[in-house]
């Protein structure tokens, strides 16, 4: 049985020409526009009809983060921390969108990630909202940017 | 004495290069004392007494399933076993381990008690191993590891299928473990997946259904998971909070971590993430026998993730759940309360025709403005992720939409209510059978069908993605009464139909695909057994009050001995409306024409009339009316069905 609907599979893939696969690879970046591209994702719909649950790697499989920083400039203000450095790379759009705001998810993850105390949250959501032109201030702005940013303004 | 007792052992036949090596530990390493030496021959010999390598957790721990008798690791990945024979060979396997806790060597980058951590745990436990006879080992980077995640509790994921691709139906399974008090965003979530670096799609096909890729369990941020499944793909979330316990989770936190870049053979449809996945929610708590009842639920020869959502939900062990929208689930939810011109400013927004500022400075309310930007900066990113837009554009109008935001101060708490629709686990099995009366000009007939999996545009859609078919594996034979004969009359094995609508907001393509035998009535007014490709592509739209219409362009291509030339190619258009009329009723009308020009030189015209009634959540009953012309000769079907949802 899953014999015969193998070879089904594999017959329409080769009715299907031109059919590209690419494999996932990542789009690294400090700042705006860092997301994790898969190629495979809207594009070719007809592989996705024999792709199944196959959903591929980013990276190499190790334990733990894996999304690095490394070619980033890291904050001075705030005591390095990987994971808060490699949370804001991986999240900026989403981090400012929640920023503009005052409020969301990714926004809460920040604030735990800077260690502000859960009674201080809702003062900070509202800085961070009433000052987000002094945290983003640019679209060039990258990783160190925003976290020492966010620092001096949550200080205000 | 140090020679002679791996050798003497019963359990070992014959002398490995594992034990070699050992002897060559004990010949360097004159620390390595009779003392330790003797307490490995009391513990093995406990292990024995106790018969912990026929024990479930140990079974669960090494991945063992009976095939044909006797035990065989779903793992492929030598680095796994310690005994060489490891993989079919529980008992020798178990004594490897308890010898290599003994080691000493440093040679190796991991000692196998720091990669082995879950076995070690376990048998340690179980023989209540005295650690101070052991050689010290320091498991300093596990260490760090396991206290950074911290698990205190689990989470099954389940990515629903996204609108345009409804293969994504079969979904993927992911296991979130969370830290105290922490959002969800911040955990780790545990995957199973192939590693794919084929850029073939044939090779890719090939390689996946045979078991040609590894799979390796992965842990990795869990907001890279949503990034991809919400904000790229499109899919929504659902989370399944499981009821185990803080020390259930860091159990299989510890068989995680032994299992990393540890490989199995993939298969696409069994040995997929779904199963494995179920596998490592067993070693949290191995009683649960989650791969077993699944075995014994499911259908055999594939696993749908959906079903391990089933599996797990019927273990008791689900708490509750929570849905995550999906962007594009988001950008229709902030645009329902608005006006249309306010859509189309937020629309001239994303698109840089109004800057934000001119939307500040319009006499609109506050409110109005704060959803205006809102839904720019989502439409913003939807067409960032899908490459609509080039970076730099995107850049140019997403931060200057959001600093104008933030200037107009906080919103409701709960601002873009989103209702969530029926959870995936609530759908329909998605096998089906079923039985017929019909008529087919002038000839009544019975018909039964059977269809593999998985979601017909008939089918009920709660818990699917309506406009989204699916169907493997569609069978159907017919027995004519006037003449007496029974035929074969369908053997589809892929009928695929995504219908997606378009809207001001999104623009995608729907499609169709369709592959196997019909019958088809030929030149000879006789219905043939014809194999059939029929691809095509083309638009929706949907209204509340007209359902789903759509129009394609259609290829088909049939090959049969009954046609001239033995094949014939056409091409046409096909166009329908799908409604759903009442909770339980759905109407399907849809009429086609396709000119075959070249091989056997035909047209064939057809109008058809589908509709189905949803008695329980277990079955439903179909009418089918259609009407069809074929070298100029006619046909009239009518098939009245009654249809039970299996497996």
């Amino acid at each position: 049985m899953k014999r015969l609907l193998a070879v089904a599979v594999v017959v329409l893939v080769l009715g299907a020409t031109g059919v590209a696969f690419g494999a996932a690879r990542d789009n690294v970046g400090c700042g705006f526009g860092t997301l994790l591209f898969k190629d495979s994702a809207n594009n070719s719909t007809l592989l996705q009809s024999v792709q199944f649950t196959l959903n591929a790697l980013f990276g190499n499989a190790t334990f733990g983060i894996t999304s690095g920083t490394s070619e980033c400039k890291t904050p001075s203000k705030f005591v390095s921390n990987k994971e808060l450095n490699e949370f804001v790379v991986a999240n900026m759009d989403n981090l400012a969108k929640d920023m503009a705001r005052g409020k969301g998810e990714t926004l809460e993850a920040f604030a735990e990630l800077l260690q502000v105390p859960q009674m201080d949250r809702p003062a900070f959501y509202q800085k961070m909202q009433a000052n987000f032109a002094a945290v983003f201030t640019s679209d060039k702005v990258v990783l160190a940017d925003v976290v020492d940013n966010s620092v001096t303004v949550s200080a205000r | 004495m140090v020679v002679a007792r791996p050798l003497s052992s019963p359990v070992y036949g014959i002398v490995r290069p594992v034990y070699l090596f050992f002897v060559l530990c004990f010949l360097l390493s004159p620390s390595r004392s009779f003392a330790e030496n003797r307490y490995l021959d009391a513990l093995l010999a406990a292990s024995h007494e106790k018969n912990l390598s026929q024990n479930r957790t140990w079974q669960v721990l090494l991945h063992y399933q009976q095939k044909h008798g006797r035990w065989e690791s779903l793992i492929d990945d030598p680095r796994f076993f310690l005994a060489p024979d490891g993989k079919t060979n529980p008992d020798g396997e178990l004594d490897s381990t308890l010898t290599a806790f003994f080691s000493e060597e440093q040679q190796r980058r991991e000692h196998p008690r720091c990669r082995f951590v879950a076995r070690y745990a376990w048998l340690k436990e179980q023989l209540g191993i005295d650690e101070s006879k052991l050689p010290h080992i320091e498991c300093a980077e596990f260490k760090e590891a396991f206290s950074r995640i911290n698990a205190r509790s689990a989470v099954l994921v389940f990515p629903a299928a996204h609108i345009n691709g409804p293969a994504s139906m079969f979904g993927h399974t992911l296991v979130r473990v969370d830290s105290e008090n922490r959002t969800g965003l911040l955990s780790q979530a545990v995957t199973y997946a192939a590693n794919v670096t084929d850029t073939n799609g044939l090779l890719f096909v090939f390689k996946g259904l045979f078991g040609y890729y590894h799979g390796y369990f992965t842990v990795l941020p869990y907001y890279n998971k949503v990034a991809e499944y919400n904000d790229i793909e499109q899919r929504d979330i659902w989370e399944y909070r499981l009821s185990l316990t803080p020390e259930e989770v860091q159990r299989m936190m510890l068989h995680a971590w032994e299992v990393r870049d540890i490989y199995s053979d993939y298969y696409f449809f069994d040995e997929n993430c779904a199963y494995d996945l179920l596998l490592m929610l067993d070693t949290a708590r191995p009683s649960l026998h989650l791969t077993d009842r699944f075995r014994q639920d499911s259908f055999g020869f594939w696993v749908i993730p959906v079903d391990t959502i089933r599996t797990v939900r019927d273990a008791g062990i689900v708490t509750d759940e929570t849905y995550r929208p999906s962007l594009a689930t988001r950008i229709r939810a902030i645009a329902s309360d608005m006006s249309k011109d306010d859509q189309n400013t937020a629309i001239n927004v994303s698109r840089g025709k109004t800057s934000a500022a001119e939307v500040l400075n319009a006499g609109k309310t506050r409110e109005a403005k704060i959803r205006v930007l809102d839904l720019s900066a989502e439409l913003l990113q939807y067409e960032y992720a899908r490459k609509e837009i080039p970076k730099e554009e995107y850049l140019k109008r997403f931060l200057p939409a959001l600093n104008a935001r933030s200037g107009l101060g906080p919103q409701d708490e709960n601002a873009y209510p989103i209702t969530p629709p029926a959870p995936p686990e609530q759908g329909h099995l998605p096998s089906k059978a079923g039985i017929a009366a019909g008529y087919r000009t002038d000839s009544w007939f019975t018909e039964v069908s059977w269809r593999a999996a998985y979601h017909d545009l008939l089918d009920p859609d709660p818990g699917f993605t309506e406009g989204a078919q699916i169907n493997f594996m569609d069978i159907r034979a017919r027995y004519f009464f006037k003449e007496d004969s029974l035929k074969l009359w369908q053997a589809r094995l892929i009928d695929i139909v995504s219908l997606a609508p378009r809207s001001q907001f999104f623009s995608p393509i729907s499609w169709k695909v369709n592959f196997g035998l019909d019958r088809e009535l030929l030149a000879d007014n006789e219905d043939h057994l014809v194999f059939r490709l029929n691809p095509g592509g083309g638009f929706a739209w949907q209204s509340a009050a007209a359902g789903i219409a759509y129009a394609m362009a259609e290829a088909d291509l049939n090959l049969s001995g009954a046609l001239k030339q033995n094949y014939a190619l056409g091409f046409g258009l096909s166009a329908g409306l799908l409604k759903q009329v009442t909770a339980a009723w759905k109407i399907h009308v849809s009429a086609s024409a396709l000119f075959y020009e070249l091989g056997d030189e035909h047209q064939r015209f057809k109008a058809e009339l589908a509709q189905s009634y949803a008695v329980s959540r277990r079955a439903n009953l179909t009418l089918s009316l259609s009407r069809e012309k074929s070298f100029d000769l006619y046909r009239t079907d009518a098939v009245f069905a009654w249809n039970v949802y299996l497996h």
